[in-house]
Protein backbone atom coordinates (compact mmCIF):
# COMPACT_ATOMS: atom_id res chain seq x y z
CA UNK A 1 0.00 0.00 0.00
CA UNK A 2 2.84 2.38 0.85
CA UNK A 3 4.59 1.50 -2.39
CA UNK A 4 1.35 2.08 -4.31
CA UNK A 5 1.14 5.56 -2.75
CA UNK A 6 4.79 6.18 -3.68
CA UNK A 7 4.06 5.21 -7.29
CA UNK A 8 0.96 7.41 -7.40
CA UNK A 9 2.82 10.39 -5.96
CA UNK A 10 5.69 9.82 -8.38
CA UNK A 11 3.24 9.81 -11.29
CA UNK A 12 1.84 13.14 -10.10
CA UNK A 13 5.33 14.62 -9.77
CA UNK A 14 6.36 13.29 -13.19
CA UNK A 15 3.33 14.99 -14.76
CA UNK A 16 4.67 18.29 -13.42
CA UNK A 17 8.29 17.56 -14.39
CA UNK A 18 7.19 16.68 -17.95
CA UNK A 19 6.21 20.33 -18.43
CA UNK A 20 9.83 21.38 -18.13
CA UNK A 21 11.28 18.81 -20.50
CA UNK A 22 11.24 20.22 -24.00
CA UNK A 23 10.71 18.11 -27.09
CA UNK A 24 13.68 16.09 -28.32
CA UNK A 25 15.73 18.08 -30.83
CA UNK A 26 15.15 17.36 -34.55
CA UNK A 27 12.46 14.71 -34.06
CA UNK A 28 10.19 16.79 -31.76
CA UNK A 29 9.13 13.72 -29.78
CA UNK A 30 8.23 14.21 -26.11
CA UNK A 31 9.77 12.48 -23.14
CA UNK A 32 6.79 10.95 -21.35
CA UNK A 33 7.83 10.11 -17.80
CA UNK A 34 4.46 9.34 -16.30
CA UNK A 35 3.68 6.32 -18.54
CA UNK A 36 7.10 4.80 -17.73
CA UNK A 37 6.29 4.87 -14.00
CA UNK A 38 2.80 3.56 -14.66
CA UNK A 39 4.12 0.67 -16.77
CA UNK A 40 6.63 -0.13 -14.02
CA UNK A 41 3.69 -0.18 -11.60
CA UNK A 42 1.87 -2.60 -13.91
CA UNK A 43 4.82 -4.98 -13.55
CA UNK A 44 5.51 -4.49 -9.87
CA UNK A 45 1.94 -4.58 -8.57
CA UNK A 46 -0.71 -7.31 -8.77
CA UNK A 47 -3.63 -6.86 -11.20
CA UNK A 48 -5.82 -4.82 -8.82
CA UNK A 49 -2.91 -2.46 -8.09
CA UNK A 50 -2.22 -2.09 -11.81
CA UNK A 51 -5.88 -1.28 -12.49
CA UNK A 52 -6.01 1.32 -9.71
CA UNK A 53 -2.80 2.89 -10.97
CA UNK A 54 -4.00 3.05 -14.58
CA UNK A 55 -7.29 4.54 -13.43
CA UNK A 56 -5.64 7.43 -11.60
CA UNK A 57 -3.00 7.76 -14.32
CA UNK A 58 -5.63 8.00 -17.05
CA UNK A 59 -7.62 10.51 -15.05
CA UNK A 60 -4.53 12.70 -14.56
CA UNK A 61 -3.65 12.38 -18.26
CA UNK A 62 -7.14 13.48 -19.29
CA UNK A 63 -7.21 16.30 -16.75
CA UNK A 64 -4.07 17.57 -18.42
CA UNK A 65 -4.77 16.91 -22.07
CA UNK A 66 -8.47 16.89 -22.89
CA UNK A 67 -9.31 19.62 -25.36
CA UNK A 68 -12.45 21.28 -26.52
CA UNK A 69 -13.60 21.38 -30.12
CA UNK A 70 -14.68 24.67 -31.68
CA UNK A 71 -18.29 24.05 -30.66
CA UNK A 72 -17.22 23.81 -27.01
CA UNK A 73 -17.84 20.07 -26.72
CA UNK A 74 -15.13 17.82 -25.30
CA UNK A 75 -13.02 16.60 -28.19
CA UNK A 76 -12.09 13.20 -26.77
CA UNK A 77 -14.12 12.28 -23.73
CA UNK A 78 -12.18 12.03 -20.48
CA UNK A 79 -12.00 8.34 -19.64
CA UNK A 80 -10.52 7.09 -22.90
CA UNK A 81 -7.00 7.43 -21.52
CA UNK A 82 -8.00 5.18 -18.61
CA UNK A 83 -9.12 2.50 -21.07
CA UNK A 84 -5.95 2.95 -23.10
CA UNK A 85 -3.66 2.88 -20.06
CA UNK A 86 -5.45 -0.16 -18.64
CA UNK A 87 -5.16 -2.04 -21.94
CA UNK A 88 -1.43 -1.33 -22.17
CA UNK A 89 -1.03 -2.00 -18.45
CA UNK A 90 -2.70 -5.39 -18.95
CA UNK A 91 -0.16 -6.24 -21.67
CA UNK A 92 2.67 -5.29 -19.31
CA UNK A 93 1.04 -7.27 -16.54
CA UNK A 94 1.07 -10.32 -18.84
CA UNK A 95 4.88 -10.17 -18.71
CA UNK A 96 4.87 -9.92 -14.91
CA UNK A 97 5.81 -13.55 -14.20
CA UNK A 98 9.15 -12.97 -15.92
CA UNK A 99 9.64 -9.69 -14.03
CA UNK A 100 8.93 -11.44 -10.72
CA UNK A 101 11.79 -13.79 -11.50
CA UNK A 102 14.18 -10.86 -11.67
CA UNK A 103 14.29 -10.16 -15.41
CA UNK A 104 13.71 -6.61 -16.65
CA UNK A 105 15.36 -6.27 -20.09
CA UNK A 106 12.37 -7.25 -22.20
CA UNK A 107 10.12 -5.12 -19.98
CA UNK A 108 12.18 -2.01 -20.71
CA UNK A 109 11.78 -2.61 -24.43
CA UNK A 110 8.09 -3.26 -23.92
CA UNK A 111 7.77 0.03 -22.02
CA UNK A 112 9.13 1.77 -25.12
CA UNK A 113 6.72 -0.08 -27.40
CA UNK A 114 3.73 0.65 -25.14
CA UNK A 115 4.66 4.36 -24.93
CA UNK A 116 4.78 4.53 -28.73
CA UNK A 117 1.42 2.76 -28.95
CA UNK A 118 0.02 5.30 -26.49
CA UNK A 119 1.19 8.24 -28.63
CA UNK A 120 -0.06 6.53 -31.80
CA UNK A 121 -3.46 5.85 -30.22
CA UNK A 122 -3.74 9.52 -29.21
CA UNK A 123 -2.92 10.55 -32.77
CA UNK A 124 -5.53 8.19 -34.21
CA UNK A 125 -8.19 9.38 -31.77
CA UNK A 126 -7.52 13.03 -32.63
CA UNK A 127 -7.53 12.29 -36.35
CA UNK A 128 -10.80 10.39 -36.21
CA UNK A 129 -12.46 13.02 -34.03
CA UNK A 130 -11.42 16.02 -36.13
CA UNK A 131 -13.37 16.54 -39.34
CA UNK A 132 -12.57 16.00 -42.13
CA UNK A 133 -10.76 12.78 -41.23
CA UNK A 134 -7.35 13.12 -42.79
CA UNK A 135 -4.66 10.58 -41.95
CA UNK A 136 -1.18 11.97 -42.33
CA UNK A 137 1.62 9.51 -41.74
CA UNK A 138 4.78 11.21 -42.81
CA UNK A 139 8.29 11.02 -41.33
CA UNK A 140 7.51 13.68 -38.73
CA UNK A 141 4.54 11.74 -37.34
CA UNK A 142 6.45 8.48 -37.22
CA UNK A 143 9.43 10.11 -35.51
CA UNK A 144 7.22 11.66 -32.87
CA UNK A 145 5.62 8.29 -32.19
CA UNK A 146 8.82 6.27 -32.32
CA UNK A 147 10.88 8.96 -30.57
CA UNK A 148 8.62 8.91 -27.50
CA UNK A 149 9.02 5.12 -27.37
CA UNK A 150 12.78 5.24 -27.80
CA UNK A 151 13.11 7.85 -25.04
CA UNK A 152 10.96 5.67 -22.77
CA UNK A 153 12.98 2.54 -23.58
CA UNK A 154 16.25 4.35 -22.81
CA UNK A 155 14.97 5.86 -19.57
CA UNK A 156 13.12 2.83 -18.25
CA UNK A 157 16.16 0.89 -16.87
CA UNK A 158 16.97 3.91 -14.69
CA UNK A 159 13.33 4.33 -13.64
CA UNK A 160 13.04 0.58 -12.89
CA UNK A 161 16.23 0.72 -10.82
CA UNK A 162 15.06 3.77 -8.81
CA UNK A 163 11.66 2.24 -8.10
CA UNK A 164 13.10 -1.14 -7.18
CA UNK A 165 15.22 0.76 -4.65
CA UNK A 166 12.21 2.74 -3.38
CA UNK A 167 10.23 -0.50 -3.13
CA UNK A 168 12.95 -1.98 -0.94
CA UNK A 169 12.84 1.14 1.26
CA UNK A 170 9.10 0.74 1.73
CA UNK A 171 9.44 -2.96 2.50
CA UNK A 172 7.86 -4.17 -0.75
CA UNK A 173 9.58 -6.74 -2.93
CA UNK A 174 8.55 -6.29 -6.58
CA UNK A 175 10.64 -9.29 -7.74
CA UNK A 176 10.20 -11.92 -5.01
CA UNK A 177 11.27 -14.85 -7.21
CA UNK A 178 14.60 -13.23 -8.13
CA UNK A 179 16.50 -15.69 -5.97
CA UNK A 180 15.01 -18.67 -7.87
CA UNK A 181 16.51 -17.37 -11.12
CA UNK A 182 19.95 -17.10 -9.54
CA UNK A 183 19.85 -20.72 -8.44
CA UNK B 1 -9.34 -17.20 -4.30
CA UNK B 2 -6.75 -15.19 -6.24
CA UNK B 3 -8.76 -15.57 -9.44
CA UNK B 4 -11.92 -14.40 -7.66
CA UNK B 5 -10.08 -11.32 -6.43
CA UNK B 6 -8.95 -10.56 -9.98
CA UNK B 7 -12.50 -10.83 -11.28
CA UNK B 8 -13.78 -8.51 -8.54
CA UNK B 9 -10.98 -6.00 -9.31
CA UNK B 10 -11.70 -6.02 -13.04
CA UNK B 11 -15.45 -5.69 -12.45
CA UNK B 12 -14.91 -2.76 -10.05
CA UNK B 13 -12.58 -1.15 -12.58
CA UNK B 14 -15.09 -1.50 -15.42
CA UNK B 15 -17.84 0.02 -13.27
CA UNK B 16 -15.55 2.92 -12.31
CA UNK B 17 -14.66 3.55 -15.96
CA UNK B 18 -18.33 3.52 -17.00
CA UNK B 19 -19.14 6.00 -14.21
CA UNK B 20 -16.22 8.18 -15.38
CA UNK B 21 -17.54 8.16 -18.95
CA UNK B 22 -21.05 9.08 -17.79
CA UNK B 23 -19.86 11.87 -15.48
CA UNK B 24 -17.16 13.22 -17.80
CA UNK B 25 -19.41 13.02 -20.85
CA UNK B 26 -20.72 16.41 -19.87
CA UNK B 27 -18.31 19.12 -20.92
CA UNK B 28 -18.60 21.19 -17.75
CA UNK B 29 -17.61 18.25 -15.49
CA UNK B 30 -14.46 17.69 -17.53
CA UNK B 31 -13.72 21.39 -17.37
CA UNK B 32 -14.15 21.33 -13.58
CA UNK B 33 -11.79 18.35 -13.33
CA UNK B 34 -9.22 20.11 -15.51
CA UNK B 35 -9.59 23.36 -13.63
CA UNK B 36 -9.15 21.57 -10.28
CA UNK B 37 -6.11 19.66 -11.52
CA UNK B 38 -4.59 22.82 -12.98
CA UNK B 39 -5.12 24.55 -9.64
CA UNK B 40 -3.36 21.65 -7.94
CA UNK B 41 -0.27 21.65 -10.16
CA UNK B 42 0.00 25.40 -10.82
CA UNK B 43 1.98 26.25 -7.62
CA UNK B 44 4.58 23.66 -8.64
CA UNK B 45 4.62 24.93 -12.21
CA UNK B 46 5.19 28.49 -10.94
CA UNK B 47 8.08 27.39 -8.77
CA UNK B 48 9.54 25.30 -11.57
CA UNK B 49 9.20 28.14 -14.05
CA UNK B 50 10.82 30.59 -11.65
CA UNK B 51 13.75 28.19 -11.09
CA UNK B 52 14.06 27.67 -14.83
CA UNK B 53 14.21 31.44 -15.40
CA UNK B 54 16.77 31.94 -12.67
CA UNK B 55 18.92 29.26 -14.21
CA UNK B 56 18.62 30.81 -17.69
CA UNK B 57 19.45 34.26 -16.32
CA UNK B 58 22.43 32.87 -14.47
CA UNK B 59 23.63 31.20 -17.63
CA UNK B 60 23.23 34.43 -19.59
CA UNK B 61 25.50 36.13 -17.08
CA UNK B 62 25.02 39.19 -14.93
CA UNK B 63 24.95 42.60 -16.58
CA UNK B 64 27.41 45.24 -15.55
CA UNK B 65 26.27 48.35 -13.69
CA UNK B 66 27.02 50.48 -16.74
CA UNK B 67 24.90 48.25 -18.95
CA UNK B 68 22.04 48.43 -16.45
CA UNK B 69 22.28 52.22 -16.37
CA UNK B 70 22.12 52.39 -20.15
CA UNK B 71 19.17 50.01 -20.23
CA UNK B 72 17.40 52.08 -17.61
CA UNK B 73 17.89 55.31 -19.58
CA UNK B 74 16.69 53.71 -22.81
CA UNK B 75 13.64 52.16 -21.14
CA UNK B 76 12.68 55.44 -19.42
CA UNK B 77 12.71 57.26 -22.77
CA UNK B 78 10.79 54.41 -24.41
CA UNK B 79 8.22 54.41 -21.60
CA UNK B 80 7.64 58.19 -21.99
CA UNK B 81 7.25 57.81 -25.74
CA UNK B 82 4.76 54.98 -25.31
CA UNK B 83 2.76 56.92 -22.71
CA UNK B 84 2.50 59.86 -25.12
CA UNK B 85 1.46 57.58 -28.00
CA UNK B 86 -1.03 55.83 -25.77
CA UNK B 87 -2.61 59.15 -24.77
CA UNK B 88 -2.92 60.20 -28.42
CA UNK B 89 -4.49 56.86 -29.30
CA UNK B 90 -6.99 57.19 -26.44
CA UNK B 91 -8.01 60.64 -27.71
CA UNK B 92 -8.41 59.22 -31.19
CA UNK B 93 -10.42 56.32 -29.83
CA UNK B 94 -12.76 58.67 -27.99
CA UNK B 95 -13.18 60.72 -31.17
CA UNK B 96 -13.73 57.56 -33.20
CA UNK B 97 -16.38 56.36 -30.76
CA UNK B 98 -18.14 59.73 -30.94
CA UNK B 99 -18.26 59.48 -34.72
CA UNK B 100 -19.36 55.84 -34.60
CA UNK B 101 -22.07 56.85 -32.17
CA UNK B 102 -23.19 59.61 -34.49
CA UNK B 103 -23.44 57.04 -37.29
CA UNK B 104 -25.36 54.67 -35.03
CA UNK B 105 -22.54 52.09 -34.81
CA UNK B 106 -21.73 50.15 -31.67
CA UNK B 107 -18.98 51.77 -29.60
CA UNK B 108 -15.59 50.13 -29.64
CA UNK B 109 -14.58 49.39 -26.08
CA UNK B 110 -11.10 49.90 -24.72
CA UNK B 111 -9.02 46.74 -24.24
CA UNK B 112 -8.29 45.92 -20.64
CA UNK B 113 -5.18 43.81 -20.54
CA UNK B 114 -3.86 41.58 -17.81
CA UNK B 115 -0.15 40.83 -18.15
CA UNK B 116 0.71 37.17 -17.69
CA UNK B 117 3.79 35.03 -17.71
CA UNK B 118 4.05 31.63 -19.36
CA UNK B 119 4.82 29.12 -16.64
CA UNK B 120 4.77 25.94 -18.69
CA UNK B 121 4.52 24.68 -22.22
CA UNK B 122 2.38 21.78 -23.28
CA UNK B 123 3.92 18.41 -22.40
CA UNK B 124 1.80 16.44 -24.88
CA UNK B 125 2.77 15.40 -28.39
CA UNK B 126 -0.16 16.59 -30.46
CA UNK B 127 -1.46 19.74 -28.78
CA UNK B 128 -0.22 23.31 -28.83
CA UNK B 129 -0.97 24.98 -25.52
CA UNK B 130 0.82 26.94 -22.81
CA UNK B 131 -0.02 27.61 -19.18
CA UNK B 132 -0.02 31.16 -17.80
CA UNK B 133 0.15 32.44 -14.23
CA UNK B 134 -3.16 34.33 -14.28
CA UNK B 135 -6.58 32.85 -13.51
CA UNK B 136 -10.09 33.64 -12.40
CA UNK B 137 -8.81 35.56 -9.35
CA UNK B 138 -7.28 38.08 -11.77
CA UNK B 139 -10.44 38.29 -13.90
CA UNK B 140 -9.50 35.71 -16.53
CA UNK B 141 -12.31 33.57 -17.93
CA UNK B 142 -12.34 30.93 -20.63
CA UNK B 143 -12.42 32.06 -24.29
CA UNK B 144 -10.53 35.29 -23.67
CA UNK B 145 -8.04 36.41 -26.33
CA UNK B 146 -4.34 36.33 -25.50
CA UNK B 147 -1.85 38.51 -27.37
CA UNK B 148 1.50 40.24 -27.24
CA UNK B 149 2.56 43.60 -28.61
CA UNK B 150 3.52 41.75 -31.80
CA UNK B 151 0.21 40.01 -32.46
CA UNK B 152 -2.27 37.28 -31.57
CA UNK B 153 -1.20 34.31 -29.45
CA UNK B 154 -4.39 32.34 -28.77
CA UNK B 155 -7.26 32.13 -26.31
CA UNK B 156 -7.81 30.84 -22.80
CA UNK B 157 -9.58 27.51 -22.29
CA UNK B 158 -9.30 25.97 -18.83
CA UNK B 159 -9.11 28.52 -16.03
CA UNK B 160 -8.25 27.87 -12.39
CA UNK B 161 -7.85 30.41 -9.58
CA UNK B 162 -4.30 31.48 -10.41
CA UNK B 163 -3.46 29.76 -13.68
CA UNK B 164 -4.99 29.22 -17.10
CA UNK B 165 -4.41 27.14 -20.17
CA UNK B 166 -3.99 29.06 -23.42
CA UNK B 167 -4.63 27.24 -26.67
CA UNK B 168 -2.26 28.70 -29.25
CA UNK B 169 -3.33 29.80 -32.73
CA UNK B 170 -0.99 27.09 -33.99
CA UNK B 171 -3.33 24.41 -32.59
CA UNK B 172 -5.81 22.87 -34.99
CA UNK B 173 -8.63 23.48 -32.50
CA UNK B 174 -8.13 27.25 -32.42
CA UNK B 175 -9.89 28.96 -35.32
CA UNK B 176 -9.71 32.73 -35.89
CA UNK B 177 -11.71 34.52 -38.55
CA UNK B 178 -9.39 36.79 -40.45
CA UNK B 179 -9.08 39.28 -43.25
CA UNK B 180 -6.13 40.16 -45.41
CA UNK B 181 -4.42 43.47 -45.89
CA UNK B 182 -5.20 44.94 -49.31
CA UNK B 183 -7.82 42.29 -50.12
CA UNK B 184 -11.53 41.75 -49.54
CA UNK B 185 -10.96 38.06 -48.90
CA UNK B 186 -11.92 36.57 -45.55
CA UNK B 187 -10.97 33.19 -44.16
CA UNK B 188 -10.27 31.16 -41.06
CA UNK B 189 -6.80 30.89 -39.56
CA UNK B 190 -6.13 27.51 -38.01
CA UNK B 191 -3.09 25.72 -36.72
CA UNK B 192 -1.59 22.89 -38.69
CA UNK B 193 -1.42 19.63 -36.78
CA UNK B 194 2.14 18.94 -37.74
CA UNK B 195 4.40 21.81 -36.97
CA UNK B 196 6.94 22.80 -39.54
CA UNK B 197 10.09 21.07 -38.19
CA UNK B 198 9.00 21.86 -34.66
CA UNK B 199 8.04 25.44 -35.40
CA UNK B 200 4.38 26.28 -34.87
CA UNK B 201 2.60 26.51 -38.22
CA UNK B 202 -0.65 28.23 -39.13
CA UNK B 203 -2.69 28.45 -42.30
CA UNK B 204 -5.53 30.53 -43.68
CA UNK B 205 -8.30 28.47 -45.24
CA UNK B 206 -11.76 28.97 -46.75
CA UNK B 207 -10.44 31.53 -49.24
CA UNK B 208 -11.73 31.77 -52.78
CA UNK B 209 -9.59 30.10 -55.43
CA UNK B 210 -9.10 33.49 -57.05
CA UNK B 211 -7.73 35.11 -53.88
CA UNK B 212 -4.21 35.08 -55.33
CA UNK B 213 -2.48 36.33 -52.19
CA UNK B 214 1.13 37.31 -52.37
CA UNK B 215 3.89 36.49 -49.96
CA UNK B 216 4.22 39.03 -47.15
CA UNK B 217 0.59 40.24 -47.12
CA UNK B 218 -0.48 40.76 -43.54
CA UNK B 219 -3.40 38.88 -41.98
CA UNK B 220 -5.51 40.44 -39.20
CA UNK B 221 -8.31 39.10 -37.02
CA UNK B 222 -11.69 40.23 -38.35
CA UNK B 223 -13.59 40.14 -35.06
CA UNK B 224 -16.26 37.82 -36.51
CA UNK B 225 -17.21 35.15 -33.99
CA UNK B 226 -16.91 37.40 -30.98
CA UNK B 227 -13.91 35.81 -29.24
CA UNK B 228 -11.05 37.72 -30.84
CA UNK B 229 -11.02 41.51 -31.25
CA UNK B 230 -10.71 42.83 -34.77
CA UNK B 231 -7.52 44.27 -36.18
CA UNK B 232 -5.01 42.17 -34.27
CA UNK B 233 -2.11 41.01 -36.41
CA UNK B 234 -2.02 37.23 -36.81
CA UNK B 235 0.78 36.78 -39.31
CA UNK B 236 1.89 37.24 -42.89
CA UNK B 237 1.27 35.13 -45.97
CA UNK B 238 4.11 32.74 -46.76
CA UNK B 239 2.61 30.92 -49.72
CA UNK B 240 -0.77 30.75 -51.46
CA UNK B 241 -2.04 27.49 -52.94
CA UNK B 242 -5.21 26.60 -54.79
CA UNK B 243 -6.75 23.41 -53.43
CA UNK B 244 -9.59 21.33 -54.81
CA UNK B 245 -12.37 23.37 -53.22
CA UNK B 246 -10.71 26.46 -51.80
CA UNK B 247 -7.71 28.73 -51.70
CA UNK B 248 -5.28 28.16 -48.84
CA UNK B 249 -2.41 30.27 -47.59
CA UNK B 250 0.27 29.11 -45.21
CA UNK B 251 1.23 31.90 -42.81
CA UNK B 252 4.23 32.99 -40.80
CA UNK B 253 2.89 33.76 -37.29
CA UNK B 254 3.46 37.36 -36.15
CA UNK B 255 4.48 36.10 -32.73
CA UNK B 256 7.21 33.53 -32.29
CA UNK B 257 5.00 31.07 -30.43
CA UNK B 258 7.84 28.75 -29.48
CA UNK B 259 9.81 31.34 -27.50
CA UNK B 260 7.32 33.82 -26.00
CA UNK B 261 7.52 34.30 -22.26
CA UNK B 262 5.12 37.15 -21.52
CA UNK B 263 1.62 37.71 -22.88
CA UNK B 264 -1.48 39.82 -22.23
CA UNK B 265 -4.99 38.48 -21.65
CA UNK B 266 -7.72 40.76 -23.01
CA UNK B 267 -10.21 40.69 -20.16
CA UNK B 268 -12.58 43.32 -21.55
CA UNK B 269 -13.34 45.02 -24.79
CA UNK B 270 -12.81 41.82 -26.67
CA UNK B 271 -16.36 41.41 -27.89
Amino acid sequence: MIFFAVLLLSMFVSVIVQHFIGPLPYIQARVLLMPIIMFYGALALPVYGMLALTFFGGLMWDALNTQYATDGAVEISAGWSIVLFASLGAIMSGFRPLFLRGRWEIHCLLTGVCTSVLVLAEYLMITIRRQPVHFVFNDEVWWRIAGAGLAAAFLSPLVFFIFNYLAALTGYDPQPQRAELKH
Amino acid sequence: MKQKMHIVAVAAFVILVIITFIVMGQGHTTQRLQSGFLGMISPFLRQGSSLDRKYTEMKAGLKSLKQLEEDNKRLTVESKELSATNQTLRDMEAENNKLRNALGYRERSVFKLVPARIIARDPSTWYQTVKIDRGSAEGVKSDMPVLTEEGLVGKTTVVSDHASVVILISDENCGVSANIEGSREQGIVRGERLANRGLPAIGLGLLSKEANLTSGQKVYSSGVGGVFPSGVLIGAVREFKVRELQGYASLVPAVDLSTIDDVFVVISGSK
